[in-house]
């Protein structure tokens, strides 16, 4: 019987591989298998809760972090070394300098409320430290960190003046409640920056607080939370602003790529649009969707009894521009800046100065083209020495308290240590912003004829093509 | 102009062009939507005497204008767009259909027909017809030609001449029509050379009969003319004082989708506005017969009440979502950078000719007939069917199914890409257009499959999934594709010649109105819920006596044997093309019981009591199916099986099913009834003890080759069950039951190949083939024993030898099977698989139709001969599982027989 079974056995096994093999051969390949966008979001682990764990009564935002340091030695240790501390870069070589550089809301201007120095008072509410009042402002004690900034619920905790708990915080409380960083945090500083809701970016404001399905697929439709993206580790968030920066390390840099594959799409000529095409241009095909962002920013005209209107006019400020649903500037871009102003770079008041300049163009195998918020503003500059100029606004006797432009721009030079010839004026100047959130799923993203049509928003010829690539052909 | 100048002038055309396309595209960006080509040169309008508009004052005659440089007189006659079927038109007393095209042809939707010179109830008159479908009529052909070649101007008026007169509603007669005032409409270059021409005027200026002025109300709203209420004045600062154009009034362009959509249907380029459209708006033609769309908007984002419609996240038509323009398609048939080789133009070895028209000659003699595929429309330009590239001239069809669709070839064979790739129309269309009744207004009784209602905004649009009918291209290729039925009733009569003619329209109202109302005697008859007013419900003649009331009246106006006519007409389906994501890909979708390729289409809620519709004879669409009444509904059933295509699981011949299912059972059932018998007969015998001896009955290779048959087959039945009648099986795909049977049939294939071979080399074969000797005795005996000598154990008749395995029934039986059953069902199975390859063999045989029922019928005979053959086994050795051991291991227990071997 044995001998049976092991023919039995034996002969069935030969049969049926002789069977299986060539079903395995023919057998239908199934579109290739897709990797799965969700294998790479990591888990959200419960925080551990701090209530039973944080004791004692704090006056100062430095008692919480020593408290913080007890169990978390290394803490501060990692985030001193971080630009959400330093608000400064590493040096760094620049073609039109002969020293190293850095760049950095420590000491450089945008064309936002221009400049930092001397105006600690209040833009140092977003940074996240205790009391930079001055230059004298230690880098190097650990419990200038911030903490509840964070990682407190912002129902508790708000900070005010030199980046201070604002008064009448009750620190114990945020203290209590801190758990890993949620949109409220991020969105404090991230969707206010430039001074209110969506001014700098148009990508990010207010409404991803509590996003609409239809407002940014993965905070709105799949509930993310910023640092799902921009995964953090030792405190040091992933992705880099480009404005701040002159190159990024793409393995510093936040990428759709970090989850999905490069083709992800069933049509393959959708496919081949993502060898010159950022995701973002076609996903991303307006901004400011919900809250308006600033477009246009004229100083000049700041200081006058006018009338104030949070959308056209305030004294303090000059008139701006909002729009609701913001539709990109296009630019090639390979995640760097080909040029960041730098102060006492010389500029040319006839023409738009740049903040900055996106780094790419056509025949940058790694540049992409990509959507760009542009900023216009008119901000002051020195018309003797031709250059920018940053007013003292906030800070003691600055423009906002005296509405002198002349204190205001002395003051202001004295505190970036530039000379001023007392002369000034007011010149134009741009700034790119890369658009990266607001994205929309498949079915609204943008369709061909939105590029490919007499009317499309991209201009080929700007971009360096002889005309539409339908007709003449990519790149 | 003088010749120099001319080719001065092309020559600059092909410079400019040559060198500025570039700059001109790449600038579009700054331009307005609808771009005019910079390079065109300016130009001065000259009327139809060739003298300066400015100067005369009179209408742009733009033969003579653009006759400057193009050759206007090739253009027109090279144009159907401008004959419309004037050159095919034939005075016929036997028909209503007098031509190919719009001029003469009758069309059951607008229930206009144009009047013949003898006919003694005119309707439309030339001009007549002409201000009632001008608005369709580009110029040239019918509105400058008589019927007989003469030009229109040259006629004289004649109350009499249905070419020379008009109807005159208020004394109910006809009267004279003076062409020399009237003017008539050259073929209207505006219309479509220009971005925005203003065709509203231009329909309007039509309709009121002054058409000499048509092509110049085209202009208005450009600067170049202005209308005052009574008369049209040149904008003299429009003009250089060369007499030419100023450059901006100069814009001409390559005609866009929006210059098309003027006449041909709903055609929505701004992405920004929601498109909205109406129900059947018998101004956009093939929207409304088909429920087309050209657009690149999503359909999700329309303005039209659709449901579900936020899962309709693709755009209308794939094409234009891909920036294609409708000139892409049909393209000028000269036209050098789209113009294809005819096969049959060159010589074998040559599969380019390079010879190709220059651009400068193009632009002079620009042939005006534009590529067309073969549709249903299918007496228009005739002579153009099929020159325009089909899907297969761009797409590579075995690239874009790969991987997925199984029988590729087959498919593309037999279906046309739209049947997939248009799985539905998202807008309604014309479902019935009901003429025996009319409404107050005078129309007909309209119907639109598609919508619950007639407003696209406040009713549900829930659009409709076209019927598939098999076609047949101007190739002779027959495909399955989609298309829409619009059905219409009217009435006709029998003219004075005997002909069947439609009752026109005058002689309609006339029976159903008076003083702009209803009839009193229509009003009693047909008002049902007597509220004095006739709904669309009670405007059917559905009973006798609304029919006889009707026909009673019309009679009474002098017609002629009265009758109510009804005709289908096919409308193609092509465009509203969805992408592979968006197709029909599951195979069940028509391999089952319920097929796409035979779901019904609704022709008519409510029909003319008693009348069935006909097919129209000119189409090359094959109306093959039935037209089923269900309570007043009728409805058009597709029978794909007398197109001669058999699709797997959804078509059957039953009787092979019933004859397979009881030779099957009946085995079953026979195995059953046998086994009992044996049972109980050796219950009451007992076994017989019987020496036993073990013998080496099959070599290693025999039993490898038999198991392995053995699964295959088996599998095989069961796959090809599935693939059979899915709608049984519904849990398998279909699509793996298709891979599986037929890897495993060709696995069975070499199997037996080998065998045969090997049966062949040993000699083996030898044992299949019966001996004539005693071999009817030995059968006899042998059966003799299955039906009497197994009960009572006596000895096998037959004594089984590994050199004599089979006794001579089962000779018979494997001959049979091994010999003619097996190789037939290789064979039949081969063909099917190979009917993609090598259509033609397959095709002689009978193609599927002919060999998948014989398939079918031997599956059937092999799952019989299963039941029989290993019941068999059983009785063949002294214990019933012996001869299957022996099948396994080699070794078969024998009974001893004395005088054995």
């Amino acid at each position: 019987m044995a001998k049976t079974r092991s023919y039995w056995t034996l002969g069935l096994g030969a049969v049926l591989l002789v069977v299986i093999i060539p079903l395995a051969i023919f057998w239908p390949k199934s579109a290739q298998a897709k990797d799965n966008p969700w294998d790479s979001v990591p888990r959200h682990v419960t925080h551990t809760d701090h209530k039973d764990i944080v004791q004692g009564g704090f006056v100062t935002g430095q008692e919480v972090t020593r408290a913080c340091l007890t169990c978390h030695p290394d803490a501060s240790k990692e985030m001193m070394v971080t630009t959400h501390f330093t608000w400064q870069s590493a040096p760094f070589d620049v073609p039109w300098r002969e020293e190293p550089v850095t760049i950095g809301k420590a000491n450089q201007i945008n064309n936002f409320c221009i400049g930092t120095q001397g105006n600690e008072k209040r833009c140092m509410t977003c940074h996240v430290g205790y009391g930079w009042a001055e230059s004298d402002f230690d880098f190097n004690n650990p419990e200038n960190v911030d903490c509840l900034a964070c990682h407190a619920d912002t129902a508790t905790y708000a900070k005010g003046e030199y980046g201070n708990p604002a008064l009448g915080t009750d620190l114990l409380a945020a203290a209590q409640s801190v758990r890993a960083p949620t949109r409220d945090n991020c969105g404090k500083c991230h969707f206010d920056g430039g001074g209110g809701n969506g001014v700098k970016h148009g990508d990010l404001d207010e409404s991803l607080y509590f996003p609409a399905e239809n407002l940014d697929v993965h905070m709105g439709k799949l509930d993310f939370v910023c640092t799902d993206c921009h995964r953090t580790e030792n405190h040091v968030v992933k992705g880099r602003m480009v404005a701040d920066n002159y190159t990024i390390d793409p393995t510093e840099q936040v990428a759709c790529t970090d989850c999905h594959i490069e083709t992800p799409h069933e049509d393959a000529r959708l496919n081949l649009h993502t060898d010159a095409v950022a995701c973002q241009t076609c996903h991303i095909p307006a901004i400011a969707l919900k809250d308006p962002t600033k477009t246009t920013w004229d100083w000049s005209t700041a200081g006058q009894d006018i009338g104030d209107d949070h959308y056209t006019y305030l004294k303090i400020k000059g008139s701006f521009t909002y729009e609701r649903n913001y539709q990109p500037e296009y630019l090639w871009f390979n995640g760097n800046l080909e040029y960041r102003y730098l102060l006492g770079d010389k500029m040319d008041p006839m023409k738009p100065t740049y903040i900055n300049i996106p780094a790419g163009s056509i025949n940058d195998p790694n540049a992409k083209i990509f959507p760009f918020k542009l900023h216009i503003a008119k901000q002051p500059y020195d018309t003797v020495n031709n250059y920018l100029l940053q007013p003292r606004t906030a800070g003691e006797d600055g423009f906002w308290t005296n509405f002198d432009w002349p204190s205001a721009l002395a003051l202001g030079a004295q505190d970036t240590g530039m000379e001023f010839s007392g002369e000034y004026g007011f010149a134009e100047t741009w700034m790119y912003w890369p658009t990266t959130h607001m994205v929309q799923p498949a079915e609204n993203a943008l369709q061909c004829d939105a590029c490919h049509s007499d009317n499309g928003r991209l201009d080929w010829e700007a971009l360096g093509y002889p005309g539409d690539p339908i007709e003449w052909g990519g790149r | 102009m003088k010749t120099s100048i001319k080719f001065l002038l092309l020559g600059t055309i092909t410079l400019t062009l040559a060198f500025g396309i570039g700059a001109v595209l790449a600038r579009s960006n700054n331009l307005p939507a609808a771009v005019a080509s910079p390079i065109h040169p300016t130009f001065a309008l000259l009327d139809a005497d060739g003298i300066h508009v400015l100067e005369s004052q009179k209408p742009i005659s733009t033969m003579q204008t653009c006759g400057q440089c193009h050759d206007t007189e090739f253009i027109v006659s090279h144009s159907y767009h401008s004959d419309l079927g004037l050159s095919d038109y034939k005075e016929g007393s036997d028909s209503w259909d007098a031509s190919n095209g719009l001029f003469g042809k009758f069309d059951p939707i607008t229930n206009r027909y144009l009047s013949q010179k003898d006919d003694s109830r005119l309707d439309l008159t030339t001009p007549d017809w002409l201000m009632n479908f001008g608005w369709r009529v580009p110029g040239g052909g019918p509105a400058v030609y008589s019927r007989s070649g003469q030009p229109l101007m040259s006629l004289k008026p004649d109350a009499k001449n249905p070419e020379a007169s008009t109807y005159d509603p208020e004394s109910g007669k006809f009267k004279a029509w003076d062409w020399s005032k009237s003017g008539d409409i050259e073929m209207n270059c505006f219309l479509c050379h220009t971005a925005n021409p203003n065709n509203k005027v231009r329909t309007e200026i039509i309709a009121k009969g002054e058409f000499g002025w048509a092509n110049t109300a085209t202009l208005l709203g450009s600067g170049v003319v202005l209308r005052t209420t009574t008369e049209w004045v040149y904008n003299d600062k429009a003009f250089a004082p060369n007499g030419e154009l100023l450059p901006e009034y100069a814009q001409l362009q390559e005609p866009t989708n929006e210059n098309c959509a003027a006449c041909h249907g709903e055609i929505h380029e701004d992405p920004t506005t929601p498109l909205t459209l109406d129900a059947c708006d018998p101004t956009q033609t093939q929207t409304a017969t088909t429920g087309q769309v050209v657009s690149s908007q999503k359909i999700s984002e329309s303005g039209l009440n659709l449901s579900d419609k936020a899962s309709l996240t693709y755009a209308w038509d794939i094409h234009a979502e891909r920036a294609l323009k409708c000139t892409d398609c049909h393209y000028s048939l000269n036209n050098p950078a789209h113009t294809q080789d005819k096969k049959a133009a060159n010589p074998d070895h040559l599969t380019y000719d390079p010879r190709k028209l220059e651009i400068g000659e193009y632009l002079e003699k620009p042939n005006h007939n534009f590529a067309r595929g073969a549709s249903a429309q299918f007496t228009i330009a005739p002579e153009l069917k099929g020159t325009m590239r089909r899907c297969e001239s761009c797409h590579d069809e075995e690239a874009a199914h790969a991987n997925w669709l199984p029988y590729t070839d087959r498919h593309m064979q037999v279906v046309a890409c739209e049947s997939c790739h248009i799985p539905k129309m998202a807008a309604p269309a014309y479902q019935t257009v009901d003429w025996t009744a009319i409404r107050l207004d005078g129309a007909g009784n309209t119907t639109c499959r598609g919508i619950n209602g007639t407003s696209t905004i406040t009713n549900l649009v829930t659009g409709y999934q076209p019927v598939l009918m098999q076609r047949t291209n101007v190739d002779g290729n027959t495909l399955i594709a989609p298309y829409n039925l619009v059905t219409s009733f009217f009435w006709t009569y029998e003219d004075e010649n005997g002909a069947a003619r439609p009752v026109r329209q005058a002689d309609l109202e006339a029976a159903y109105l008076a003083d702009g109302d209803y009839a009193a005697d229509v009003l009693s008859t047909f008002d049902a819920d007597a509220d004095g007013q006739l709904s669309d419900a009670e405007l059917v003649l559905d009973s006798e006596s609304k029919q006889a009331l009707i026909a009673g009246k019309l009679e009474s106006l002098g017609l002629k044997n009265v009758h109510i006519y009804g005709q289908i007409q096919p409308y193609s389906i092509n465009h509203n093309v969805v992408s592979g994501k968006y197709a029909v890909s599951e195979c069940n979708a028509c391999h089952d019981e319920d097929s796409r390729v035979t779901a019904p289409l609704t022709l008519a809620d409510n029909s003319p009591l008693g009348v069935t519709p006909v097919f129209v004879e000119d189409s090359n669409v094959s109306f093959s199916g039935s037209i089923e009444n269900m309570d007043g509904a009728l409805v058009y059933q597709p029978v794909n099986r007398n197109d001669g295509t058999y699709v797997f699981g959804h078509d059957r011949i039953s009787w092979i099913d019933w004859f397979g299912a009881l030779a099957f059972i009946g085995t079953i059932l026979g195995v059953g009834g046998h086994s009992t018998l044996r049972y109980l007969a050796a219950r009451k015998r007992g076994r017989p003890e019987i020496a036993i001896k073990p013998v080496y009955m099959y070599e290693a290779y025999e039993r490898f080759w038999h198991w392995l048959q053995t699964i295959v087959i088996i599998i095989l039945l069961l796959t090809g069950l599935v693939i059979h009648r899915p709608d049984l099986f519904g849990a398998f795909s279909f699509r793996y039951m298709v891979t599986i049977h037929n890897t495993l049939a060709a696995l069975l294939a070499l199997n037996s190949l080998f065998s045969l071979f090997w049966h062949f080399v040993s000699g083996e074969i030898q044992q299949y083939i019966p001996h004539p000797y005693g071999f009817i005795d030995q059968a006899i005996a042998q059966a003799k024993y299955y039906m009497q000598g197994v009960f009572k154990h006596e000895p096998h008749p037959f004594n089984k030898t590994k050199d004599r395995k089979f006794n001579p029934l089962q000779k018979i039986t494997y001959l049979g099977l091994l010999g003619v059953l097996f190789p037939l069902q290789g064979i039949t199975g081969v063909l099917m698989w190979a009917v993609q390859r090598i259509p033609s063999i397959s095709t002689f045989l009978g193609g599927l139709p002919v060999l998948a029922p014989i398939h079918t019928l031997l599956a059937w005979l092999f799952a019989t001969f299963i039941v029989a053959h290993v019941y068999l086994t059983t009785i063949a050795g002294p214990k019933p599982l012996d001869a299957i051991q022996a099948m396994v291991t080699g070794w078969e227990d024998m009974e001893v027989h004395e005088n054995s071997n």
